[in-house]
């Protein structure tokens, strides 16, 4: 018995996985990359057009090229179906079957926040995870995505408190990490206008029913509501309030939120409604690095139709490159988080020039949009958020 | 020569980690878990006739106790507190079983599925409990003051519960209770007039099956370290169900063979999620068809045959 016990303790102990030498992922010929995403579940478009029409469409424009350093890059992604446990399995099934060198791109809050330990641990750079929620801060081998929700907040609250001097506000939100964050960032940036908010009513994942929430929040007569939902209960919030004739009342999207799915979804009861977006237009921006973008898109995909879930993949995976391509030759892990963390003022021609931090946080702005005549109207310059 | 590939079969699960790199071992632990559901399963509906489609549901309970009990009360044991996740899913179990008894067929097949939904809502609602949608991060379970941390040692406590739950089951089959079973199974009348008390029996199978299944969702919640309510979908109840035909309906091996084909199916084809209910469909038409009695049987007249 004794010795069956010492036996188990030493298996146990050998059970640590033993340092590799070689960077895994990177030969001579190609560097591996890999992410757990939604390929079916309620994010599937999200995520399909993220990576396969995003990060895979910049890739093969950089692979067409010749590569980063002689090297082509390749991409193997797995479905989660936004469900955290089986992000988990996935993510180890990349790190360890397939070795990855980076995963990039991941999607959604509760997979992202499942395997955060893991990729910590084990020490591999997750690169921009699409998702709002300040959990990855601090974390040295993570590099956020989106723009996180306390930014967003700072940006909103700021630009209608003190721009345009509104008084009054409510939020109707998802009952998730990603509404709450949401909620406590706005009571903080609320308190230093020194206002609050007048009501918040939460609504549960899946539930597309938000008309009690909206006759609450009527009566409590506030001159904006926030609206920190996912594009479904969104458009049936716009839908309900067009219903009930409440018209004294501006309805702002969150960043996550602001995108052209909702708007169809929403038809005309989404005119003149405001928000933050993270991205320029992608069908009508002129801003250089879209305009490549579309290129891009209509030489690889031209049944693929711009987007900015696509938009932002693509800038995912030109990111990434712009990194690698300074990392060197002798591409380590190690050597990429240090490329990333010296990036300073890079012009993507798609967002402001960008300086990552200590903060690793590649994403910090977002500008005012209203919604006329069914398109998103630029009505401020890129706000910001420090 | 039975006892010789027992043993060697033994020598190597336990020298597993050693020999195959972490992935697996994970994956292996995955088997376990999954075997134990379908040797729940398999004594509600293999051995009693009781279709369940809402397994997910006692798992997701078995699930969030042992995680609870984990972040509220780290000084408990790992083994108390797999146990309490147990009886906790079994009272779940008991409270479900005894409604149902005057259910059959597809409608006690509507009632389980019906459970499996409520269940996924109660831990929604319990927010402040459960932090919703969220999800809770499990912390490594605790045996003294040795933290079960790694891998390996996660595999050694799922592997250890598994082979108790594995005799437990055996004993189960061979005993009185276990014919008794049986007799349900066959024919209700046949059995009552031989004096099994149906109710008693019936009510019973289901709350061993729910003891079942929670435990190995305790399980779970330590393999894997996060869980929430995303992962308790009514499709994790169709694939239990997938295990115990695929593998044996009322076989224990069968069981542990349809945890481990449905779960390294899963791994395989997890770059395509959206074929596996085609897939899935598939392959429980292929059974039915070809092999009604799941793979145990087919083993069975395989060696028979041999001898």
């Amino acid at each position: 018995m004794r010795t069956l016990l010492t036996v188990l303790a030493l298996l146990a102990l050998l059970g640590a996985p033993p340092a590799g030498a070689q960077t895994p992922g990177v030969t001579d010929a190609e560097i591996l990359l890999g992410g757990s995403n939604s390929f079916s579940g309620p994010l599937a478009f999200t995520g399909e057009q993220i990576t396969k029409f995003g990060v895979d469409l910049y890739f093969r424009v950089v692979n067409d090229a010749g590569g980063i350093h002689g090297r082509k890059l390749r991409t193997v992604y797995y479905d989660d179906g936004y469900k955290p446990q089986e992000a988990v399995a996935n993510t180890r099934k990349l790190v360890e079957q397939d070795k990855v060198f980076a995963l990039i791109a991941p999607q959604g809050s509760p997979p992202v926040v499942a395997t955060l330990g893991y990729v910590e641990e084990q020490r591999v750079p997750m690169l921009f995870p699409y998702q709002s929620s300040p959990v990855t801060r601090g974390k040295k081998w993570v590099f956020q995505g989106m723009t996180v929700s306390d930014r967003s907040s700072r940006m909103m609250v700021d630009y209608l408190a003190g721009q345009r001097k509104i008084k009054r506000f409510a939020a109707i939100y998802q009952d998730d990490e990603y509404g709450k964050s949401f909620l406590a960032a706005f009571e903080k940036d609320l308190g230093r206008h020194r206002l609050k908010l007048l009501a918040a009513e939460s609504v549960k994942r899946g539930v597309s029913d938000v008309s009690a929430q909206i006759a609450k929040l009527q009566a409590a007569k506030p001159e904006v509501l926030f609206l920190v939902l996912v594009p479904g209960p969104a458009a049936q919030a716009l839908k309900e309030r067009q219903k009930i004739g409440w018209k004294d009342v501006l309805m702002v999207s969150t960043g996550p939120l602001t995108d052209e799915r909702y708007l169809a979804l929403a038809g005309d009861a989404a005119e003149g409604v405001e928000g933050l977006s993270l991205w320029p237009d992608p069908v009508t921006s002129d801003l250089p690095g879209v305009k490549r973008y579309r290129e891009h898109m209509t030489k690889y995909f031209p049944k693929n139709e711009p987007n900015r879930y696509s938009v932002a993949g693509y800038f995912a995976g030109m990111l990434f490159t712009e990194a690698a391509q300074r990392a060197g030759r002798a591409l380590t892990r190690a050597a990429l988080v240090a490329a990333l963390e010296s990036t300073k003022g890079f012009e993507s021609g798609i967002l402001p020039p960008l300086t990552i931090g200590p903060d690793h946080e590649t994403q910090k702005q977002g500008f005012w949009v209203r919604v006329e005549k069914g398109r998103f109207k630029q009505l401020t310059d890129w706000l910001r958020s420090e | 020569m039975r006892w010789a590939a027992a043993g060697a079969g033994g020598v190597v699960l336990l020298c597993w980690p050693l020999l195959v790199p972490p992935y697996f071992v994970f994956l292996t632990s995955l088997i376990v878990v999954n075997a134990i559901v379908a040797i729940g399963l398999n004594l509600l509906s293999g051995y009693t006739n009781q279709l369940s489609f809402g397994h997910a549901g006692f798992f997701a309970v078995g699930a969030y106790v042992a995680a609870v009990l984990t972040l509220r009360a780290p000084a408990l044991p790992v083994v108390a507190t797999l146990a309490l996740a147990g009886l906790a899913t079994a009272l779940v179990g008991l409270a479900l079983g005894i409604p149902c008894l005057r259910l059959e067929g597809l409608y006690l097949a509507m009632a389980t599925l019906a459970f499996g939904f409520v269940v996924v809502e109660a831990i929604l609602n319990l927010d402040w409990l459960t932090r919703g949608n969220d999800g809770l991060a499990v912390p490594a379970a605790r045996l003294g003051p040795l933290a079960l941390g790694s891998d390996a040692a996660k595999y050694y406590l799922v592997l250890g519960v598994g082979a108790l739950m594995v005799a437990a089951a055996v004993n189960i089959a061979r005993t009185r209770t276990g014919r008794a079973l049986l007799a349900i199974r066959e024919s209700e009348i046949a059995a009552q007039a031989s004096g099994v008390h149906l109710a008693a029996y019936k009510t019973l199978a289901f709350a061993v099956s729910a003891f079942y299944t929670g435990v190995a969702g305790g399980l779970f919640a330590f393999v894997v370290g996060f869980i929430s309510p995303d992962a308790f979908d009514v499709f994790l109840s169709v694939d239990f169900v997938a295990m115990i035909i695929v593998g044996g309906l009322g076989s224990i091996p069968g069981s542990i063979v349809g945890a481990a084909v449905i779960t390294l199916l899963y791994d395989w084809l997890a770059a395509f999620q959206n074929y596996r209910p085609l897939l899935f469909g598939l392959i429980l038409i292929g059974c039915m068809l070809f092999m009604p009695g799941g793979i145990a049987s087919r083993m069975a007249k395989w060696t028979h045959q041999a001898q």
